[in-house]
């Protein structure tokens, strides 16, 4: 164990603060006073095992912590479908919003033919508040009647999950297979914090220790991890494909990482976590965090959904996104087997990947097509508000993050085209 | 960011991961600091105001660490923020039925001559365990004001933020003098922080 020198800062600071002589111990002679402080202080109970012990053990156990980690896993995606899609979406915002709000709105809004008619209503024969993509008819229903309900429940899940102290467990369990793509177990906590959002989840990647790990992480998250949002509205409008979507993020996830950790210098420790003892989650807090989380959404989502309407409106009439479409058209239906049209939702989705998807489900496709757009609009790059915070985090990274990105949607776009061709889909 | 004004004081919440740092924080500031059951939730720092008497403190809530020598870039955070600002005063947070790695950090912080005071947090935790903190006798030892607190039910919470002004230097050889049961050095300083005068 080293003698700390003493840094210049503190201690010339110490001697300001009041003349006492800053000290520097060895870390033995550390941990010896403090036992020495700890046995005149501390006096421990007698230990015996509570019931948050004993289920804490059972989730942690690979045996019994993998069935218990599934049916969680079943459980919150039941609510989630339940909630957000049939109770909300379907039973309620729908009926609002394709039964008033649009019929309303084509009412009113003078002359169907002008481009203002076209940005903010959109298409005049549209009977639902989806396909019209006007900033006020598909703008609001995506923002308000499918994502926000979509969020709302998520965020309050994600929460109980993370108050109630089962994600340290999850990373102790997740570890073998982490390890495998150059990461550890705790790396699952920014990876569930990403199916919220991927912009506190960049943040959080600061809790891994190499540079190597949070490069991995921040890449792939970036890549293969749809956020909240964006999960709501693929409810909505593909409920029949969200599980085949999910098969081929989940592939490249743990594929593109395993590549990455060979590929990348740096190393990868063991952990040691620190497991909380499980209590029940804290209603204040619970109420605190889903508010939080809620008006982070309708302050920064909802304008960005419906500036994204706006613009891509915009360059549809300017016929930017036309000709765009023309030019990639070799690419798009060469190389990935989706229609040239999907450039449209490309633009879309640096803004907003909810939208993107919105986007998408207006254009005549196959399934095959409908699963391939959809793989490619998640990964093909950050929304700009997960762009920025990968900013900040560093520049260098965010550069390689962005060559690793591009490389991996070319790669893996034309690897699905290959297996759906094999497959006979495509 | 310094104190400007002569009653503004900045106040560092330094502890282990996932010792209650956020929760004390909320609940001496009123600030929203995202609190959950895992270590790593706080990963930047918080700053709230404290009103108490008729002083201001500027609190940071400041991620976790295990020690003064970061492993991940959350710990460098913390580490930074104590270098940043040698001026400030440090609240250690400990979790009270984890009080021994809590005091190597302590000792660390108290060691760079910063005005201390510990908040051994979740008492309530180590009452059900039955552990018994003697935080008389552990702030006498350590000659800084030690308060037990609950931040969950706002427990100590008050004392605490009136302690704030009572945060003083520890001096890691007078604590190594108590532990071998010399009496205090006579002379010298007229008080040894909160160790053993009584309050005022």
């Amino acid at each position: 164990m080293t003698l700390r020198q003493p840094e210049a800062g503190p201690v010339s600071a110490a001697a300001d603060a009041g003349g006492a002589n800053a000290m520097f111990l060895s870390s033995d002679a550390r941990w010896e006073m403090v036992d020495a402080l700890a046995a005149r202080t501390v006096s421990p109970g007698s230990y015996e095992p509570s019931l948050a012990d004993v289920v804490g053990e059972l989730t942690v156990r690979p045996l019994t912590g993998i069935p218990v980690a599934l049916a969680a896993l079943y459980a919150f995606w039941s609510i989630f479908t339940s909630f957000a899609g049939t109770l909300m979406t379907d039973g309620f915002m729908v009926k609002i919003f394709d039964g008033y709000w649009l019929p309303w709105l084509q009412s009113v809004w003078p002359d169907p033919a002008s481009w203002h008619y076209f940005i903010f209503v959109g298409n005049p024969l549209a009977d639902n508040s989806l396909e019209a993509f006007g900033v006020l008819t598909s703008g609001f229903f995506v923002s308000i009647g499918v994502v926000l309900p979509a969020v709302l429940i998520f965020y309050l899940t994600m929460t109980i999950l993370e108050d109630s102290g089962y994600l340290p467990r999850l990373a102790v369990l997740m570890d073998t297979f982490l390890h495998k793509i150059g990461l550890h177990g705790y790396a699952i906590v920014p990876a569930i914090l990403g199916l919220g959002c991927n912009v506190p989840a960049v943040t959080a990647t600061r809790i891994l220790e190499t540079k190597k790990q949070r490069f991995i992480m921040m890449t792939l998250l970036a890549l293969f991890i749809p956020c909240g949002a964006q999960l709501g509205i693929m409810m909505a409008v593909i409920p029949e494909s969200v599980g085949i979507v999910f098969l081929c993020l989940l592939i490249g996830f743990g594929l593109f990482g395993f590549i990455l950790s060979r590929l990348i210098p740096g190393e990868n420790p063991e952990i040691l976590v620190d497991v909380p003892a499980y209590h029940w989650p804290v209603k204040e807090y619970v109420a605190q965090k889903l508010w939080n989380r809620t008006k982070a959404f309708l302050r920064e989502a909802i304008p960005f959904v419906l500036f994204g309407i706006l613009l891509v409106n915009l360059l549809y009439l300017g016929g930017v996104i036309p000709a765009l479409a023309d030019l990639l058209e070799p690419v798009f239906v060469v190389w990935f087997g989706v229609p040239k049209e999907t450039a449209g939702p490309l633009i879309a989705a640096f803004l907003r990947k909810d939208l993107a998807i919105a986007q998408l489900s207006n254009i005549p496709m196959t399934p095959y097509q409908l699963v391939a757009s959809v793989v490619l609009v998640t990964i093909y790059f950050p929304c700009v508000a997960t762009f920025v915070v990968m900013l900040r985090e560093g520049w260098r990274e965010l550069l390689a993050s962005i060559a690793v990105l591009l490389t991996v949607v070319f790669i893996y776009g034309g690897m699905i085209h290959g297996i759906g061709i094999l497959l006979g889909v495509a | 960011m310094a104190a400007n004004g002569e009653d503004v004081t900045t106040v560092l919440m330094i502890g282990n991961p996932n010792v209650g740092k956020s929760a004390l924080f909320n609940r001496m500031t009123g600030a929203n600091a995202v609190v959950s059951n895992y270590p790593g939730t706080t990963v930047d720092f918080t700053k709230g105001t404290l009103i108490e008497g008729n002083r201001t403190y500027v609190i940071i809530d400041v991620p976790g660490t295990y020690s003064l020598e970061p492993r991940d870039a959350a710990e460098e955070v913390a580490v930074r923020m104590l270098r940043h600002r040698p001026d400030a005063t440090v609240m250690i947070v400990l979790d009270a039925t984890r009080i021994e790695r809590g005091l190597y950090l302590a000792l660390e912080v108290m060691e760079l001559g910063m005005p201390c005071i510990l908040a051994v947090n979740m008492i309530d935790a180590a009452h059900e365990k039955q552990i018994t903190v003697d935080t008389a006798e552990l702030q006498r030892l350590l000659g800084v004001p030690v308060i037990p607190t609950t931040a969950i039910s706002g427990e100590g919470v008050r004392s605490l933020a009136e302690m704030l002004r009572k945060a003083r230097v520890a001096d890691v050889m007078d604590i190594s003098g108590r532990l071998k049961g010399d009496p205090p050095a006579a002379g010298g300083r007229a008080c040894f922080g909160c160790g053993g005068c009584g309050g005022r």
